[in-house]
């Protein structure tokens, strides 16, 4: 038997085994996933797998050019490579075109795995090391293996090249390379991703996310037995399945500004620590950045152990801002939110443990329907002097039920800084004769902040008793200042039966001057650049209004180097200000860092929660101004002459 | 104060002018004529001697040394008509709190309710204050007592309600007061009373505030309503339910009591402990030095609360800076305080903390910036280089220690 | 702490939220319980003289003392206007209880604190007002040590006999937060109380607070010419006084605060 014989027989057996193995492998895996509760399972979202990696996935990879390309080449070398291996030595298949396929795909691959090599020479503080640094060369040696194979096959080199030095070697190598990227796959290894990942992209728990958006929380019974998750198996089956899709590729962990911010969060270890929750373990063998503060190998868990003070420390939890970065910069399309504000229902709604002024905040909302308790019949006091057209009984006039716009006015009405904006938004909106009523007392806080800070029943009662309010009166749009109520009303009402056009101010404005309705004067030179709003960009996908409105007024703006996507958040929301976890700085000076870097004197922002955060920031710093503030100093307000026109 | 003689030009005026209505309170020294002769009046000099006639005694004997003396800064005191309640018709009970042994202004209001309760319709009814402990207090008969009963003995220095309240049971069974007024304090009052009322299974109106003919308005629900009701027998009052007695003096003669027995209390007092300025949660404080972002040296600043003896507040800023605990911070978004004296060391005022601040009685500014929100709040508002005025506001109060120190000493030595 | 022999019974009513006036937690009951639970944890009695209300607001506001982590809450059930103190006085006879905690008075209605007092009264306890803290139990001496709470962040220390009634001052530890899950799932163990009818506030006229006016200063002055000057006069002084210089600031600081009587 010669080197040549011996090796297709052995690699048949080989590659049968190793296929086998990696079944074996990935039932045991599916089996871990099967612990966690039930959810629908989108079956024909398994026929979207292809699109969906080449589309959506390759959509957010390639926001880094270098590794798009290495992986397009790596990962397609291998899938190519793999189907090919099987063709020809498990089916045995003769046909030389495959050969010659074979011998092209591999080599991609090893083109691939080279610019993989070299990625990992210095690796960035975010990529993880230890078994990740072995990848790289696992995928040469397979790559490489099956390379040296094929050449004679393909009459290139006289088969038996080598003799059986050269056999043993690529025996070994084989083993090596299917080992990796086969059972790997299944067991853990590196390429888990792909097979999980796959299978994530096909069942995710969220189907709209492609092709479109879906950003609002999801609901939960509160009649269960158990409000949030306690324990890894409390996620949904999908969501553990999720966790493993991760390649710990530290993207969420650049962009999460809790973690900038040197507060102990780390999206990429929380997603690692869910995955060693839901397969027993300690996290010692952790190869990224630890929490900030906290030393990895110091927490172990398992599918049945309590998460929170056991796997994960409850302030990890509580200093994310919810501002959907990680996710938003996530190439397997995991909801690390999601999993948070789950946590979060938990330590709320079961253990009653919301740290800082969470449990003031709370039963504040649930005792007078906004966070700072203040009486509910006060709310319209801020517009004592503003003679507004209040939904329902009105003291003199009849009753109103019906106008174009409803103005949901928010919690800004309690706070004297975003006051400013209301007043601006309504001059604005008589300045385009819009036919706006507002609320008034009936009016509760919109609920975002009771949800994410994990009081969902709160945050249902606020709901439904909105959306009662709503469904009396009839209007065609909503619009709001406060991008977490747009949000909210938006994407998260609709679950209890409230469906309504809502836009923010920004959006409705921009049609209004589109529309000629609102004229601004664009002559005057403002150093200004902008501020996304987490909820109006990143959940939203709204970042274009906004900077029409600015460059209406004639402003250039000068864009900050993370803007748009990637825009860092203020750190104002999800209830962080509340919860107040401490870190070594903190967010919204960090952002205000971002702005003075572009010597901007304004920086134009277009949530109050933002207002907030920044002109917090110690002075001397840019002035902080929303848009409406600003649209209403470049306002041209009609002269008389129309007036006298529409006379005549 | 100086020893230059002044002259006054209208106390002149008013000394010539005999018609003036304050000539007789200023004519006591020596009178200077136009040519600068010095003239007597003869109207001041002298008494009115038993058959009505004017005597003047030259001998020196009755001779008051006004003369000489210069125009004193204080008129002499005026001396209220004095209310006397010979044979009372009826009595009013009021246990005054006496806190350190001294009225206050709650006892004051008190007693005025209870003069009302006493002379209202016909009247001739007599208050009886009950004093328990000791009394330093030497204003009562202007506050309206007009009997006082004075429990003292060594035990009612401390906290013994349930003494106290037997032995108002035995004054009551005696005098059958018509009403009996408490002030409904901390102080004491509100727990005597209640204490009192169970055990006279009285019902008590509680938080009165207002008296109306044969009604009270009480204020009920935590203070969030007004409740009119029939006058009670009980009555434990609010704070300013009525002016204090200004226009009368009072008999405030002693009443004799036997006391009543000792009885076994079920409380121990085990006395006061002392509490760290800085363990009082800072919505409960009286006294907050604040500090926020224009300290520069944070160790001066709580060397000064220690000094001052004031619960260390801090702005956001100071805290997010890592200067301060968090539960130090003051305002909208941290504790809401009612300090009756809040001292804000370079905190210009952000709109957060202004509304934080809004309960506080007394606000002072140390500032360096004139125009900033916390110096338009402010009672006083001290512009200048912080850590300079806190240094010598130290020195000051350590000055000022020193010196009542050694009053002490020396009234303790003699 | 572990006071296992001990029965603790805190005493729970519906609160009052000051400005929307919705049912809540009470503060000072909620401070009662969170004391309880400190003391003896899961052998915290808690008791509510009422009726379980058909209004969902009402029934989550008794709830939220379940959302601390008490398995029930026993209730005795009784009409909202009937008189609770004999009802709980008649209930706690029939008991063996060590400690009583309730709030220092109600958040709604006559709000008089005087059940504590009356239960006192009536059961024969010793009753201690106001406390902060309960520092101590000597189950042998049956004495305990407690924290009373005094103005301005003052603290007296009592030692009372057991058994005792206790009202729970504001200065008394946070309550925990109440968590949405338990207080759902928690029962309430109901039994009939009785019916004594409060004849007495039926004609009582009720309204909400308004502001009390201000004291003026009432000026006495004997002359014309001093009620002048009263009148004439600037009505405060020092409002809004600014200072410059180290001396002189520090002066004005200091005059304050002898003026306050903090120095």
């Amino acid at each position: 038997m010669s080197s040549s014989e011996f090796l297709s027989h052995f690699l048949f057996t080989l590659i049968s085994f190793a296929l086998l193995l990696t079944l074996v492998g990935a039932v045991k895996r599916m089996l871990l996933w099967s612990q966690g509760q039930s959810s629908t399972i989108h079956w024909l979202g398994l026929l979207q797998i292809p699109r969906r990696y080449l589309v959506d996935l390759h959509h957010v990879v390639a926001r880094d050019k270098y590794m798009s390309n290495t992986h397009v080449a790596t990962a397609g070398g291998f899938v190519l490579s793999s189907i090919l291996i099987i063709l020809l030595y498990v089916f045995q298949l003769t046909l030389q075109i495959l050969t010659w396929a074979l011998l092209g795909s591999s080599l991609l691959m090893f083109i691939g795995s080279i610019f993989v090599m070299l990625r990992r020479r210095n690796p960035p503080p975010n990529l993880s090391l230890g078994k990740w640094q072995r990848l790289p060369k696992s995928l040469m040696v397979f790559s490489l293996s099956f390379f040296i194979l094929t050449l004679p096959a393909t009459g290139i080199l006289p088969s038996d090249t080598g003799g059986w030095l050269l056999a043993l070697l690529l025996v070994a190598g084989i083993i090596w390379g299917i080992g990796e990227m086969f059972c790997g796959m299944t067991w853990g290894g590196p390429m888990k991703h792909a097979f999980a990942g796959a299978l994530h992209l096909g069942l995710h728990r969220r189907q709209e996310r492609f092709g479109g958006q879906s950003t609002g929380l999801k609901a939960i019974d509160l009649s269960s037995k158990k409000l949030g998750v306690e324990k890894p198996i409390d996620f949904k089956w999908n969501q553990l399945l999720s966790f493993d899709a991760c390649v710990e590729c530290g993207r969420c962990e650049n962009n999460c500004p809790a973690f900038a911010a040197g507060q102990p969060l780390n999206p990429k270890k929380l997603i690692q620590d869910m995955v060693i929750g839901m397969a027993g373990g300690d996290d010692a063998k952790f190869a990224g950045s630890p929490y900030p503060g906290i030393k990895v190998g110091t927490h172990k868990g398992g599918a049945i152990i309590p998460i929170v003070n056991v796997l994960v420390e409850s302030e990890t939890l509580w200093s994310c801002t919810t501002c959907r970065a990680c996710v938003d910069a996530c190439p397997m399309m995991i909801e690390h939110v999601d999993a948070i504000v789950d946590m979060r229902r938990f330590e709320t709604m079961e253990k009653g443990q919301t740290p800082g002024k969470g449990s003031e905040i709370l039963e504040n909302l649930s005792a007078t329907d906004n966070p700072n308790g203040f009486a509910p019949s006060t709310r319209m006091n801020w517009a004592a002097d503003q003679n507004l057209t209040v939904f329902g009984h009105n003291e003199k006039k009849q009753q109103v039920t019906q106008a174009d716009v409803l103005l949901w006015v928010g919690d800004a009405a309690f706070d004297m800084r975003n006051q400013r904006t209301l007043r601006a938004m309504i001059k604005l909106l008589r300045a385009a004769k819009v036919d706006f009523a507002v609320l008034g007392d009936a009016e509760c806080d919109s609920g975002d902040l009771a949800r994410r800070l994990g009081d969902e029943a709160t945050f249902q009662r606020l709901a439904n008793s909105n959306i009662s309010t709503m469904n009396k009166y009839s209007f065609n749009t909503i619009v709001t200042a406060d991008p977490h109520a747009f949000h909210c009303i938006k994407n998260e009402y609709g679950e209890f039966g409230g469906n309504y056009n809502v836009m923010h101010h920004t959006g409705f404005f921009a049609e209004l001057v589109s529309q000629q309705k609102i004229k601004l004067d664009n002559s005057k030179e403002l150093a200004l650049t902008y501020h996304d709003p987490c909820y109006l960009g990143r959940y939203n996908g709204e970042y274009d209004a906004p900077r029409f409105l600015l460059e209406s007024m004639g402003v250039k703006i000068k864009e900050m180097e993370r803007s748009k996507s990637t825009a860092r958040c203020c750190g104002g929301g999800g209830g962080a200000p509340v919860t107040d976890i401490p870190g070594k700085q903190r967010i919204p000076d960090m952002r205000m860092a971002d702005v003075i870097e572009t010597k901007a004197e304004i920086v134009a922002v277009a949530c109050p929660g933002c207002s907030a955060m920044l002109e917090g920031v110690v002075e001397p710093r840019p002035e902080v101004k929303d848009i409406a503030e600003l649209m209403l100093d470049a306002l041209i307000e009609d002269t008389g002459e129309d007036m006298v026109g529409a006379q005549v | 104060m100086s020893e230059l003689f002044r002259r006054d030009p209208r106390a002149q005026w008013i000394a010539r002018n005999r018609l003036h209505p304050l000539h007789q309170a200023l004519v006591i020294g020596p009178v200077f004529g136009p040519s600068g002769l010095l003239r007597k009046n003869l109207h001041l000099i002298g008494f009115i001697g038993p058959n009505g006639l004017k005597r003047i005694d030259r001998s020196g004997a009755s001779n008051n040394s006004e003369q000489g003396s210069r125009r004193s800064a204080t008129a002499s005191e005026v001396i209220l008509p004095l209310h006397q309640v010979v044979e009372p018709a009826f009595y009013i009970v009021v246990v005054l709190d006496l806190v350190s042994g001294r009225l206050n202004s709650h006892d004051k209001d008190t007693l005025g309710l209870a003069q009302q309760l006493a002379n209202r319709n016909s009247g001739g009814g007599a208050v009886v204050a009950i004093a328990f402990g000791e009394l330093k207090d030497d204003s009562l008969d202007k506050a309206g007592v007009d009997r006082l009963i004075h429990i003292n003995d060594e035990q009612y220095a401390d906290y013994n309600p349930e003494q106290r309240c037997n032995d108002l049971q035995g004054i009551i069974a005696e005098l059958e007061p018509q009403h009996i007024l408490l002030p409904d304090s901390i102080n004491g009052g509100g727990d005597l009373g209640r204490r009192l009322a169970a055990a006279l299974q009285q019902r008590p109106a509680c938080g009165v505030w207002k008296l109306n003919d044969d009604t009270v308005i009480c204020r009920g629900s935590a203070g969030k309503r007004d409740i009119t009701r029939p006058l009670s027998k009980l009555l434990l009052v609010m704070e300013e339910c009525s002016e204090p007695i200004s226009e009368t003096r009072h008999e405030n003669s002693l009443m004799s009591q036997a006391p009543s027995p000792l009885t076994n209390g079920k409380l121990l007092d085990q006395g006061n402990i002392s509490v760290d300025p800085n363990a009082i949660p800072l919505a409960e404080a009286g006294f907050i030095l604040s500090g926020g972002n224009g300290i520069n040296d944070w160790e001066q600043f709580h060397h000064t609360a220690s000094v001052l003896g004031a619960t260390e507040g801090a702005s956001r800023v100071a805290v997010d800076d890592g200067n301060m605990p968090r539960e130090r911070q003051v305002g909208a978004t941290g504790t809401w305080v009612t300090a009756q004296v809040y001292i804000a060391v370079g905190i210009s005022g952000a709109i957060q903390h202004m509304q934080g601040i809004g309960q506080c009685d007394k606000v002072v500014a140390i500032n360096t910036d004139e125009g900033c929100d916390m110096v338009k709040r402010a009672d006083i508002s001290a512009i200048g280089d912080s850590t300079e005025i806190l240094a010598r506001l130290v020195e000051l109060v350590e000055q000022r220690k020193q010196i009542k120190q050694t009053i002490n000493g020396g009234a303790t030595n003699e | 702490m572990s006071n296992n022999n001990l029965s603790v019974i805190s005493l729970v009513s519906l609160g009052e939220h000051p400005t929307s006036r919705r049912p809540r937690r009470a503060e000072q009951d909620a401070r009662a319980i969170e004391l309880g639970i400190k003391l003896v944890g899961d052998n915290l009695q808690t008791l509510h003289a009422g009726e379980l209300s058909d209004d969902a607001s009402q029934q989550t506001a008794l709830r939220s003392y379940l959302g601390m982590g008490l398995a029930e809450i026993k209730l005795l059930e009784m009409p909202a206007d009937a008189d609770a103190v004999l009802v709980i006085a008649d209930y706690l006879k029939q008991q063996k209880t060590d400690i009583i905690l309730t709030g220092v008075r109600a958040e709604n209605g006559e709000s008089s604190g005087m059940l504590p007092y009356l239960l006192a009264e009536q059961l024969g306890m010793a009753m201690v007002t106001s406390i902060a803290d309960i520092l101590s139990i000597d189950e042998v001496n049956k004495q305990a040590e407690v924290l009373q709470a005094l103005p301005r962040g003052q603290r007296r220390k009592l030692k009372v006999d057991l058994p005792f009634i206790a009202s729970v001052d504001m200065a008394a530890a946070l309550p925990r937060q109440s968590a949405f899950g338990p207080a759902m799932r928690g029962q309430f163990e109901t039994t009939l109380g009785g019916t004594f009818t409060d004849e007495e506030s039926s004609d009582w006229q009720i309204v909400d607070a308004k502001k009390r006016p201000k004291r003026l200063k009432i000026i006495k002055a004997k002359t014309a010419a001093d009620r002048f000057k009263a009148a004439t006069a600037k009505a405060s002084g020092g409002g809004g006084k600014v200072v410059y210089g180290v001396e002189e600031s520090a002066q004005a600081i200091l005059d304050l605060l002898i003026e306050e009587g903090l120095i």
